[in-house]
């Protein structure tokens, strides 16, 4: 990881002053387990050239790092070697008199003189593509190039390499040259090394000042940096305040507006290739109203419940005593649990209960309930797995009405998919009406149930309806 | 069982129990006793006496209050029975303990009261050991004399009164409840005589325990066969050997020839040659012989028709007597056996099931449990549930038993079930002991024809999905090699989400391959993190004498269940297929059209090749590797491995170019410049390092298979087999099919052949190789109790940088490096280890779904559980 700064034309030769380094000396210090070095490669008037390159330990470097301890790639880090918040970290020590516009008495008419700059770093690992990390720099003047490492492999593996080397070229003060990377060197990595405090997001105020709050991908900067919903309403609510304070203009309400990255997109969520969230929302209001039609729903057990969306809805049915909230993903169980946490003390409502499990195991206690749910479930099971699934269902749990929703595969061709395409990466089928027809009726017939088929969401003349549902009771004469 | 006999000459003592002496004082029980005593026929301590237990309670014998004035005798009286009373106290708490141990205990006393020999016979079955009265019938006459010549006499009222007591008592004696009562007039003529535990009998020359027979008489004369026994010129069936031949019962009924079956068995015992059990069946024909009014059923009237055409065909009489030999011989069965080494018991055979405190004792209700096991519970049908005693078993011996089928021989907790249903179609088995071997013979045919046959109904339910109650909370496995384990649930469920979520079915998961530590030391060479040496030091301080080395592939770990053909699958993994190839977290390896693909090349190599014929098996479970790396792992290799190697190359170029240009510029940085080179080669060999591995392929071309396990076919895995077998095996699996591949090995038995291959370590890891695994010759190894490392891996000092890091062979890194720890990742290969034979046994032997799946689920759960993961 290094950082090679480039001066030339008029007041070149101020660059070493500006850091604070004697050209002719080596730098050569020890900062937090990392060795930090800079050496002068030519420092005359015309044209000065430092070059800043860190060594970190890379035995220290990966210590006290639990996420990462199960990994067996962790010394095969790239940490080691690409430049992020750890570089500017590293780093901030050896260049903080030029950071901070510091310099000695004499040359500090110069901290505020824009050089002919040239800053090469790297190497960058960034998801980021090459257009957008150009936009990031040119819209703050700079000429950008990028450079790619060595992809050539005797195996066919990558088209182009994943490491980047990012030169840029422009008139700026060394100060304010600095702070912007030090704001963008992190926002490029796909990693930060340490939590978002309080702290951070007074420096990248700090960093910031003068050019980040104009910059048009400040958003995207302001999420890769600070990366918690948190931190980003508290910077927005500090850039507020002073932008208050200065044109005494009535607060914004869109801090709370900021997407949040990262939390979105949990493993059970569905891709996008239906309306999912209207339909998913359609779904639970039928199977409430299903349920709330029913005689007997006293007991209910939701399979497959993932974060608990329905089980919280069914919460509220008038008649329902106890949800058992079915789900072997303890991620998944989680974030029910808060969903459910929420319901907690309301009148007329029941708390459902997260339970660890799933269709592929027996668990006594969910035997002889009223109610019980495949929500969206099926599809996720190989076919071939299904009848023993269905088997363990009907004969051991025996519930008084089983509910089973999914996708109709006829319905695909309204949202313009191809014949062989499928609504999720993780459907292992889908079928169309006539398919979950007869395997409804032969369900039923096996173990003395009804089945009624209905659908949910937007009826489509040719197709029927984008989720089909069976309602399974239990024959009255067994 | 009550059986009352007129004195005679010759008394057997119980081996172990409560001997009642019934007699008034003065007739002669303790003489009786010192008599018994001092022949050797009875101990000291078997001996306990009223008398003696006054004076060691109260220090007095006896407290004498005639001829006083009645004030007086009124408190001595008084006194007597306190002392009487405590003294009994301590007496009994003696007799007790000692009959919860088994022990014969004699009691002395007069005991002329029923109330207080109900005690004993209480006592007696409560700890299930027979009691005895032993009356001493003596004229009053007699006794009068006697009391006269007494130290201390009792007096002639008190003499006459207990005698007239004892004579009223005898009346009811006989309906008390004693197992047998004794009437001695003249007990200085009878002989007394010491019997052997009759439960008890030595292993001898070795034993064979044969499984529930039912009238199978063809199928056992196949197994008396294969087990080396041969008929002599009376028709007895022995071993050259000497070995004992015994039966866990029901050698009779449902089957085809249950009257020569018996027969075999009554003649075999008779001649002192075969042992055999009481059984369920045994007691209702028992019973039914003895004339009583049973009904014959569960086969039972299939004896019964026997009897008939046997009485039609050689006449009444014949019959009749036929009938009381097999009902002497069936009642006289031992409710268990007992076979001891030196003195020790070390095998129990019992028909239903025993429990350890049963074991070497007879009872009523012992003879109950051994013939229908623990039947506290019903089903809900009302069914009776037989419940799991074995879960109880602690004291040690192992236990032998039939009675309840599966399909497979069952070991649990110290237990092994043999009864695999013959009569329904299955086979009949024998145990070899102290071989430890099974033995069985398949049944010609089902000769029960029962449609809802246990094993039917075994099959029927072994694929149901695992309880989950017991084992999301965490739950332990009892594992032939290391014993019980326990696994916490925090990682069950994560396990269990893994099996919901991702893996291959669980009935197809049957083997999760066991972690692997390497070598517990660090290199001592200061260039080396790994070498061969330590692994060798291992073994050898360990006791191992021979190893094996093997070459290990750097590809992805696989396990391959291979099936003859797609119906073969369905009976143990439920569905029809060619088989299941998964990774080593039970992830399907390959994409649905590459793995058809595979096992459609594999099937049709194996079939042409005739293997399933040849060794006559419907699966082949493989442990193997696949390579190249990148076949399974290369989306890991292009964002983590590459990668680093791209930005480390990237950026040392960058900075190597620039030192030398301030090089140039006069700066003083030469040692950085070299450091800097140093660091650019040390990125290309990591960049090298792993395209060693990688190729490409197209189609199935380009993608190797090396099994280094065979783990099992059908009945059979192959643990117990050398790791020399298992790379034959794979070298024979590569002649068959060109997608398997053999894997070069070395056998180490001396200091020469160590060297030998440190330096075909040297060699192969040189150019660029992973490394080599070490293993002592056999799959399970002990040193002394404790199981150890199955395998120990060395890794080559190139392959460790894509390990330990691009740079970590710099001096500074290195010894830092060296302070690793191995103690978890040992245990977990250990655990694992036991784990996987575990699963694939129980799999092999066609267990449960839930019994197979607790291993595996167990296995996975260990895998959460953090280890660095470098090791």
């Amino acid at each position: 990881m290094h950082l090679i700064i480039r001066a030339s034309g008029a007041g070149a030769g101020m660059l070493s002053h500006l850091l604070a380094k004697n050209p002719n000396n080596l730098y050569d210090r020890t900062e937090k387990d990392a060795r930090v070095r800079i050496v002068f490669i030519s420092s005359s008037e015309e044209e000065t050239e430092a070059v800043i390159y860190v060594t970190p330990d890379p035995v220290e470097l990966v210590k006290g790092d639990s996420q990462a301890h199960n990994d067996i790639t962790q010394y095969i880090n790239d940490r080691e070697f690409v430049t992020s918040s750890l570089f500017c970290t590293y780093i901030r020590g050896a260049l903080g008199t030029a950071l901070n516009g510091k310099p000695k008495e004499a040359y500090v008419p110069w901290v505020k003189e824009p050089l002919q700059l040239e800053l090469s770093f790297g190497p960058v690992a960034s998801n980021l593509p090459d257009r957008t990390v150009e936009e990031l720099f040119t819209a703050l003047g700079y000429e950008v190039s990028i450079e790619r490492g060595d992809a050539e492999y005797s195996f066919d593996l990558k088209t182009r390499s994943s490491a980047r080397y990012i030169r840029l070229n422009g008139r700026q003060t060394l100060q304010t040259a600095l702070q912007q990377l030090f704001v963008l060197i992190p926002a490029l990595d796909d990693y930060k090394h340490y939590y978002i405090s309080d702290d951070e997001v007074d420096k990248i105020r700090r960093y910031g000042a003068g050019w980040l709050e104009q910059h048009p991908q400040r958003g995207l900067i302001l999420r890769r940096t600070l990366r918690f919903a948190g931190a980003i309403r508290q910077y927005e609510e500090a850039a507020a305040k002073e932008l208050r304070s200065a044109a005494e203009m009535p607060a914004s309400a869109s801090a709370a507006e900021v997407p949040v990255p990262g939390v979105s997109n949990g493993p059970a969520e569905e891709e996008l290739k239906e309306p999912r969230v209207r339909l998913n929302d359609l779904r639970y209001a039928a199977i409430a109203r299903t349920v709330e039609e029913l005689a007997a729903k006293a007991s209910i057990v939701d399979f497959g419940s993932g974060e608990g969306k329905l089980s919280a809805r069914l919460s509220t049915v008038p008649g329902v005593r106890e949800i058992k909230a079915v789900e072997p993903s303890a991620a998944s169980q989680l974030r029910a649990l808060d969903r459910f946490a929420k319901l907690e003390g309301r009148a007329g409502t029941v708390m459902p209960e997260p339970v660890t499990g799933s269709l592929f195991y027996f668990d006594e206690s969910l035997r002889g309930k009223d109610v019980m749910i495949l929500c969206e479930v099926i599809e996720h099971i190989e076919e071939y797995r299904l009848d023993r699934v269905m088997d363990n269902i009907l004969r051991e749990y025996s519930p008084k009405t089983l509910i089973v929703t999914t996708p109709n595969k006829d319905y695909n061709a309204v949202y313009g998919m191809e014949e062989e395409q499928i609504r999720h990466n993780d459907h292992r089928f889908e079928w169309g009406r006539e398919a979950f027809s007869a395997w409804c009726g032969r369900w039923a017939r096996n173990y003395g149930y009804t089945a009624e088929l209905t659908g949910i969401g937007e009826l489509s003349e040719a197709f029927g309806y984008p989720t089909q549902m069976a309602v399974f009771k239990k024959g009255e004469h067994l | 069982m009550t059986d009352i006999k007129e004195a005679q000459r010759t008394i057997p003592f119980p081996h172990g129990g409560i001997v009642v002496l019934v007699g008034p004082s003065n007739s002669g029980k303790t003489t009786l006793l010192g008599r018994l005593a001092a022949e050797g026929v009875l101990l000291e301590t078997e001996i306990v006496s009223s008398d003696a237990y006054r004076i060691m309670v109260g220090d007095v014998e006896f407290l004498d209050w005639k001829g006083r004035p009645r004030e007086e005798a009124d408190i001595i009286y008084h006194d007597y029975q306190q002392l009487s009373n405590l003294a009994f106290e301590a007496m009994n708490t003696v007799v007790s303990m000692r009959s919860r141990l088994g022990r014969l205990t004699v009691v002395d006393a007069t005991h002329l009261q029923p109330e207080y020999r109900r005690k004993y016979i209480d006592l007696a079955a409560a700890c299930d050991v027979p009691c005895v009265a032993w009356v001493l019938d003596i004229p009053e006459q007699t006794l009068l004399a006697r009391d006269k010549d007494r130290e201390q006499p009792r007096g002639r009222a008190r003499v006459k009164s207990q005698y007239s007591q004892f004579k009223r008592s005898m009346r009811g004696l006989r309906e008390e409840g004693f197992d047998f009562v004794y009437m001695l007039k003249e007990p200085e003529a009878v002989q007394f005589v010491r019997r052997e535990n009759p439960l008890l009998a030595d292993i001898g020359a070795g034993i064979d325990v044969i499984g529930d027979i039912h009238g199978c008489y063809d199928e056992m004369l196949e197994l008396l066969g294969e087990l080396g026994y041969a008929a002599d010129e009376s028709g007895l069936y022995r071993h050259p050997e000497g070995r004992t031949l015994v039966s866990v019962g029901d050698v009779m009924s449902r089957g085809p020839k249950s009257l020569d079956t018996i027969s075999f068995w009554k003649r075999h015992c008779d001649a002192g040659i075969a042992r055999m059990t009481d059984s369920n069946h045994g007691w209702k024909i028992a019973r039914y012989l003895s004339g009583r009014n049973v009904t014959l059923s569960h086969g039972d009237e299939k004896f019964a028709e026997e009897l008939g055409r046997y009485a039609q065909k050689n006449g009444i009489d014949a019959a009749a007597a036929l009938k009381e030999e097999l009902r002497q011989f069936l009642l006289a069965a031992p409710s268990h056996l007992v076979m001891c080494r030196d003195g020790v018991r070390r095998l129990v055979v019992t028909h239903a099931g025993i429990r350890d405190e049963y074991i070497g004792r007879q009872s009523r209700r012992i003879q109950d449990f051994c013939r229908y096991g623990d039947t506290d519970g019903t089903d809900r049908t009302g069914a009776p549930v037989r419940r799991e005693w074995y879960t109880g078993h602690e004291s040690g011996e192992l236990i032998v038993w039939g009675h309840d089928p599966r399909p497979y021989p069952e070991v649990v907790n110290n237990t092994i079930n043999i009864d695999q249903g013959a009569v329904f179609g299955g086979s009949l088995t024998a145990y070899r002991y102290p071989e430890q071997q099974f033995v069985s013979v398949k049944a010609q045919r089902d000769y029960a024809l029962d449609p809802d046959s246990p094993l039917i109904r075994w099959e029927r339910g072994r694929l149901s999905p695992p309880n989950l109650s017991r084992l999301v909370n965490g739950y332990s496995v009892f594992t032939d090699a290391y014993g019980e384990l326990s696994v916490r649930g925090d990682y069950v469920k994560a396990a269990i989400d893994s099996v919901s979520h991702f893996t291959v079915p669980l009935e197809e998961l049957v083997y999760i391959p066991p972690t692997m530590s390497p070598t517990p030391a660090v290199s001592a060479d200061e260039a080396y993190l790994e070498h061969p040496q330590e692994a060798f030091d291992y073994f050898r301080s360990q006791g191992v004498t021979t190893m094996v080395a093997e070459k290990k592939h750097m590809g992805s770990r696989a396990v391959l269940l291979l099936f003859r053909d797609e119906q073969a699958a369905v009976s143990y993994v439920g569905r029809p297929t060619l088989g299941t190839i998964y990774t080593r977290t039970g992830r399907a390896f390959f994409d649905r059209e590459t793995e058809l693909q595979v096992l459609a090349r594999l099937n049709a190599d194996l079939v042409q090749a005739d293997y399933f014929n040849k060794y006559n098996t419907e699966l082949l479970l493989l442990d193997a590797e696949i390579i190249p790396w990148n076949l399974k792992a290369r989306e890991l290799i292009a964002t983590q491995y590459a990668h680093v190697a791209e930005a480390a190359e990237l950026d040392r170029e960058q900075l190597l170019h620039k030192l030398q240009q301030a090089e140039a510029a006069g700066r003083d940085v030469s040692g950085w410049v070299q450091e800097m080179e140093a660091k650019l080669h040390n990125a290309r060999v990591f960049r090298e390092a792993f395209q060693q591995y990688c190729w490409d392929v197209s189609g199935l071309d380009g993608v190797r298979i090396a099994p280094f396990h065979t783990l099992a076919h059908s009945g059979q895995s192959f643990f117990d087999h050398s790791h020399v077998w298992h790379m034959e095996h794979a070298g024979l699996l590569a002649g068959i099919s060109p997608l398997f591949m053999e894997t070069e090995y070395r056998v180490i038995s001396s200091q020469a052949d160590e060297a030998d291959v440190i330096r075909w370590w040297e060699d192969i890891t040189e150019d660029g190789h992973e490394g080599i695994v070490i293993k002592p010759d056999r799959f399970i190894s002990r040193n002394g109790k404790h199981m150890i490392q199955p395998a120990i891996k060395v890794r080559g000092r190139k392959y460790l940088h894509i390990i330990y890091g691009i740079d970590y062979l710099q001096p500074d890194n290195l010894k830092r490096l060296k302070q690793r720890k191995t103690g978890k990742k040992e245990r977990h290969a250990l655990m694992e280890c036991a784990l996987s034979v575990e699963s694939v046994n129980r799999f092999i032997r066609r267990e449960p779904l839930d019994r197979v799946h607790e291993c595996v689920l167990a296995a996975l759960a260990l895998e959460s559980d953090p280890v660095d993961p470098r090791l």
